[in-house]
């Protein structure tokens, strides 16, 4: 006799605490703007001096010669660039949102690194809530182009549940025994349908040769017909389908141990 | 108090007599775990006797959708149905009156986003020199396409219990 939890195949891993920081709880799934050490300063690959300038001096102004925050700036444009509206588009909320999430992303590999800069963190935290503020919003005013931009930008907009909570392990486990008997119910509910499906089969089939054979009777006797051509004809077509229609191929192999299964579980349960 | 011998059969006559008024109710679709109802909230003003003020308050009702007329968050109009469907379904859905994030304005029949309408924010681009990456409303496919894969507001989200990375759901929100 089963008695306690463990007897049965429940198993409760208690899930991982993540910071609100991390990336997985953000929503961000990577930006795919390639920026690199190559490359040339922001708006200075406009510069007609430059073009024709030396070597060393076009060096300086690549990235790998600049300070850090050159690099940021460079990838913000280029993230603004997938959602930008006009060419002096600075304010619109896609723009300010994307603006954001590089911003976010540049901080949260900064912070993999440097895990002790805590004005840092919660800066990042702040801007994470503010991004998920505009695009509350944006969902609200215009839900088309809120998709558009999760797309865009490659994010993942999770709401907060209305119920929320710390997990514990009576709660859980609670819940997971739950579900293990909602899965032995369903399960056997499954069994038993496809039980009354084979059942079909053969009724359907019996159906049509004994509406024939009524048929057939009552017009050698002269009696008004009680069975029409109709039902029988409908009959006939369930029983093809039904013939058409292969069990589930999972549930198959069940079907000659349902009963077994179903009283020994019965017993223990 | 002694009640009458025949009160109980009168109160079911005058039920059985009643006449069924169908009554409509406007109210804002919420994420619903039945699977053919959907879960309307309705926003009432409760008064408060001792206070003298009303106070909002929300009724939950349960509305039969087998079309799928309405997603989470679309103000839906409801009628109540002559009979119940089941003990929690007693409205079906009437028609979808404001979906959410794309309204018409009502007088100049023009769409909405916020306090402009849709032609103004395109018009304005215009004049600064469009860009092939700015949004494109008449080019966007129909609302839902992020639905379960990159937006999650279609159903109930919960606090993760587990972590069995067999059933991962995303619906699950980490603690």
């Amino acid at each position: 006799m089963a008695r306690t939890i463990d007897d049965y195949k429940i198993k409760w891993v208690r899930p991982v605490k993540l910071p609100s920081i991390d990336p997985r709880q953000s929503g961000d799934l990577g930006l795919n703007v390639s920026v690199k050490p190559t490359d040339l300063k922001v708006l200075y690959d406009k510069s007609k001096e430059l073009q024709d300038a030396d070597e060393i001096v076009k060096k300086m102004f690549t990235l790998e010669f600049q300070p850090r925050k050159e690099a940021k700036n460079l990838e913000r444009e280029k993230v603004i660039a997938l959602v930008k509206r006009h060419i002096c588009d600075r304010a619109s909320a896609e723009v300010k949102i994307a603006a954001m999430t590089t911003e976010i992303q540049y901080l949260q590999r900064h912070i993999a690194e440097q895990r002790r800069n805590i004005k840092f963190k919660v800066f990042l935290k702040e801007l994470i809530d503010k991004r998920k503020k505009f695009l509350k919003y944006m969902r609200r005013w215009d839900y088309k182009r809120f998709e558009w931009i999760l797309e865009r930008l490659n994010l993942i907009y999770v709401p907060q549940p209305k119920i929320a909570g710390k997990v514990s392990r009576k709660d859980a486990l609670r819940r997971l025994t739950k579900d293990y008997c909602d899965g032995i119910i369903q399960q056997k509910l499954d069994i038993f349908r496809a039980q009354l499906k084979e059942q079909q089969k053969v009724f359907f089939a019996q159906k049509v040769k004994n509406l024939e054979y009524i048929l057939a009777e009552e017009k050698k006797y002269d009696l008004n017909p009680t069975v029409s051509e109709k039902e029988i004809d409908v009959a006939r077509k369930k029983a093809e389908e039904l013939l058409k229609e292969t069990s589930p191929h999972h549930l198959s192999y069940l079907i000659p141990y349902a009963k077994i299964h179903l009283s020994k579980k019965d017993i223990t349960m | 108090m002694p009640r009458h011998k025949y009160h109980n059969c009168v109160v079911m006559a005058h039920n059985i007599a009643r006449k069924q008024a169908l009554t409509y109710l406007l109210g804002v679709c919420v994420p619903s775990s039945k699977q053919n109802a959907a879960k309307i909230r309705i926003q009432r003003a409760d008064f408060d006797s001792y206070l003298s003020m009303y106070f909002t308050k929300y009724e939950f009702i349960y509305a039969t959708d087998p079309q799928k007329l309405c997603k989470t968050g679309d103000t839906v109009l409801i009628q109540s149905l002559p009979q119940k469907l089941t003990r929690l379904i007693t409205h079906k859905i009437v028609d979808v009156i404001y979906p959410l994030g794309d309204i018409t304005d009502p007088i100049t029949g023009k769409k909405v986003v916020m306090g402009r309408y849709r032609e103004h924010i395109e018009e304005d681009a215009k004049l600064f020199g469009d860009l092939k990456s700015m949004y494109k409303y008449d080019e966007a496919p129909e609302r839902g396409i992020t639905a379960g894969k990159r937006d999650f507001t279609d159903k109930k989200t919960y606090i993760k219990y587990s972590d069995d990375p067999k059933d991962y759901d995303p619906y699950a929100v980490n603690p």
